[in-house]
């Protein structure tokens, strides 16, 4: 029993120091816990299903992040991934009979192997080549896709596939949970030794060989550990629309991705999950005015990455928060003492 | 036969039709610091940059401790045991300065090396402190003015624990009283032992430098080249005496 309320008190004790402490903590700590308990109170089926593509997608966009915002590896054909992970669980269900638990992880490993595939070659190339590159591959599976038709469905894509769960609230519970756990995973990867090489390569691969480390083990390692996730979210995708079809590797789908990620700020993993929350169910919200849809929604990724040019939810947190000058904690940006040094702010 | 520490035998590269380095032959001893001077454009930089495999030399072979490292990696030849610095400093501008060197802390010699040591970010703060810019370690490498950058490029180069180490004009940009600290802290590092949790063997060196009044103080010899050519390797005090290297540095009837 002591030893129960020891641990209580060690938890409590956490949240009052180190979450409530930041608004982004706190923010994010409500976003977990409102999307955890949000068919408590609501199971409107057009809500859920936003939602459920929503987190589908935010795991893609911070998997673009991981690859092209901390390790600097342009990609513009990250759709490629997605349609691979997509394809991948469609045909391993309907030809194998792998029921989705099984072909989601299995999709993700075939998108791990595109990964390697395209990673390969473009080793040498970087900055526009390596774009102009990658916007090719998900455009040559898309031909390939259309040249056996018999296999992969052609236009008309593989359907028919096994649902992800039996009823909308389970299909809710594992896109977001899946959602959360990857999006965890990744920001620990981001935050660990791995992602101190994967940033250093951004800035100045040379300089990163010149101190012993093999570069292009790592560039693999991102196109792989990329290539997984996006793969995951494209299966979850393929399981939850029951279809994959080839629009899951057009060009818009790529660059969808970039917009997603560029928006909400590149090499923070939180600015693209972020993003695509506010993003996703603009595009939603704007059904009203159908018309000038596109047209309204390509006007507010312009306004806002006018004036916050690195992205929305950095430059929100930078508002919210500063960092101390001597010891680099954030604090909120209505302390005037740092909380663990107590120097002066600003 | 005993093999030399560093052997090099007709290091040749070209670009288009300039040599930039023709037929270099010189080894050393591991105790040795070395200097390498010559004028603008004699090929310095680029015998290094041979050296570490950043450039493919046309011919000739590089033997360190009786191992050929022409045609290996980068970063093959750095777990090797040979560490450089850049002449234009290249730091990871939007990194901490501390993460900077923790790159250097994470290749796999390093982490061979100090595996008594639990945090990477101590070992790589005892680098820093070697060359002195410890306490700005949590700043962004972008706010660090030239003359600490080139501290900056030392420390990363001295975190992978080299048995040879390349400078690349380490004094440069630095004032005066920068560079007596830093010709001492190099002179430190020559003779070894520990600096907190980082450990040096007390390489040899090999030190390009146009600041000779303050790399005589350093090094034991002294190899002069000129147009990619050897053309004097000697003590400093024969260098400074010698009909050939006046020549290249002031040009015919100097004296």
């Amino acid at each position: 029993m002591n030893l129960i309320f020891f641990y209580l008190r060690k938890l409590f004790s956490i949240i009052k120091n180190e979450v409530l402490v930041l608004p982004s903590r706190v923010v994010a700590g409500i976003f977990f816990l409102a999307l955890l308990l949000l068919p408590l109170f609501t199971e409107d089926p057009y809500l859920l299903r936003i939602l459920t593509l929503t987190s589908i997608f935010a795991i893609l966009a911070a998997s673009w992040d991981l690859l092209s915002g901390f390790t600097g590896q342009m990609n513009f054909g990250h759709a490629l991934f997605f349609g691979v992970g997509a394809y991948g669980a469609a045909m391993l269900n309907k030809y194998a009979g792998i029921p989705p638990w099984g072909t989601i992880p299995l999709g993700g490993l075939a998108a791990v192997m595109a990964g390697l595939i395209i990673g390969i070659p473009c080793l040498r190339l970087r900055g526009t080549y390596l774009a102009l590159t990658t916007l090719a591959f998900p455009i040559i599976l898309m031909g390939l896709v259309f040249a056996f038709p018999d296999f992969t469905g052609g236009e008309l894509g593989i359907s028919g596939i096994a649902r992800l769960a039996r009823s909308r609230v389970a299909s809710y519970y594992i896109a977001v949970i899946v959602m959360l756990c990857l999006c965890t995973i990744m920001w620990k990867i981001t935050d660990s030794n791995t992602g101190i090489i994967f940033h250093a390569i951004r800035e100045d691969e040379l300089a990163v060989r010149a101190s012993g480390i093999n570069t292009t083990r790592y560039k693999l390692l991102a196109f792989s550990l990329s290539g997984f996730f996006a793969g995951i979210s494209g299966g979850l995708f393929a399981h939850f629309m029951r279809i994959a079809g080839p629009s899951t590797l057009e060009v818009s789908m790529s660059f969808q991705v970039v917009i997603w990620a560029i928006f909400g700020g590149i090499a923070t993993i939180y600015g693209p999950i972020g993003a695509v929350f506010v993003l996703f169910p603009l595009m939603e919200i704007l059904r009203f005015w159908q018309d000038y849809r596109i047209l309204m929604f390509a006007c507010i990724v312009l306004l806002i990455l006018l004036y916050m040019p690195d992205g929305l939810f950095r430059w929100l947190r930078d508002k919210a928060e500063k960092e101390c000058p001597r010891c680099k904690i954030r604090n909120v940006a209505m302390r005037h003492t740092c909380r663990i040094c107590t120097a002066a702010l600003d | 036969m005993t093999q030399s520490f560093l052997e090099i035998k007709g290091l040749s590269k070209s670009f288009g039709g300039l040599r930039a380095v023709n037929d270099v032959t010189f080894s050393m001893e591991r105790n040795q610091v070395l200097g390498l001077i010559g004028p603008n454009g004699a090929g310095k930089t680029t015998l290094l940059r041979l050296m570490t495999g950043i450039l493919k030399p046309d011919g000739g072979s590089v033997r360190f401790m009786g191992k050929e490292i022409v045609g290996r990696k980068t970063w093959d030849i750095v777990n090797m045991g040979i560490a450089c610095t850049f002449q234009n400093m290249r730091p990871f501008r939007r990194l901490p300065i501390i993460a900077n060197v923790m790159v250097s802390c994470l290749s796999p010699r390093a982490m061979k090396r100090g595996e008594w040591v639990k945090r990477l970010g101590a070992k790589a703060m005892d680098a820093l402190e070697f060359s002195g810019i410890s306490d700005m370690a949590l700043e962004k490498a972008s706010t660090l003015s030239q003359g600490d950058l080139k501290r900056l490029e030392v420390a990363r180069a001295v975190a992978t624990e080299p048995d040879l180490l390349l400078l690349d004009e380490p004094f440069g940009g630095l004032s005066p009283a920068e560079t007596d600290l830093m010709a001492k802290s190099i002179r430190r590092l020559h003779k070894g032992g520990r600096f907190g949790r980082l450990h040096s063997e007390g390489p040899a060196m090999i030190i390009v430098e146009h600041k000779l009044q303050w790399l005589m103080k350093i090094v034991d010899r002294i190899i002069v080249l000129n147009f990619g050519n050897l053309i004097a390797d000697g003590t400093p005090d024969e260098i400074v005496k010698n009909p050939f290297v006046i020549e290249a540095y002031l040009g015919k009837g100097g004296t």
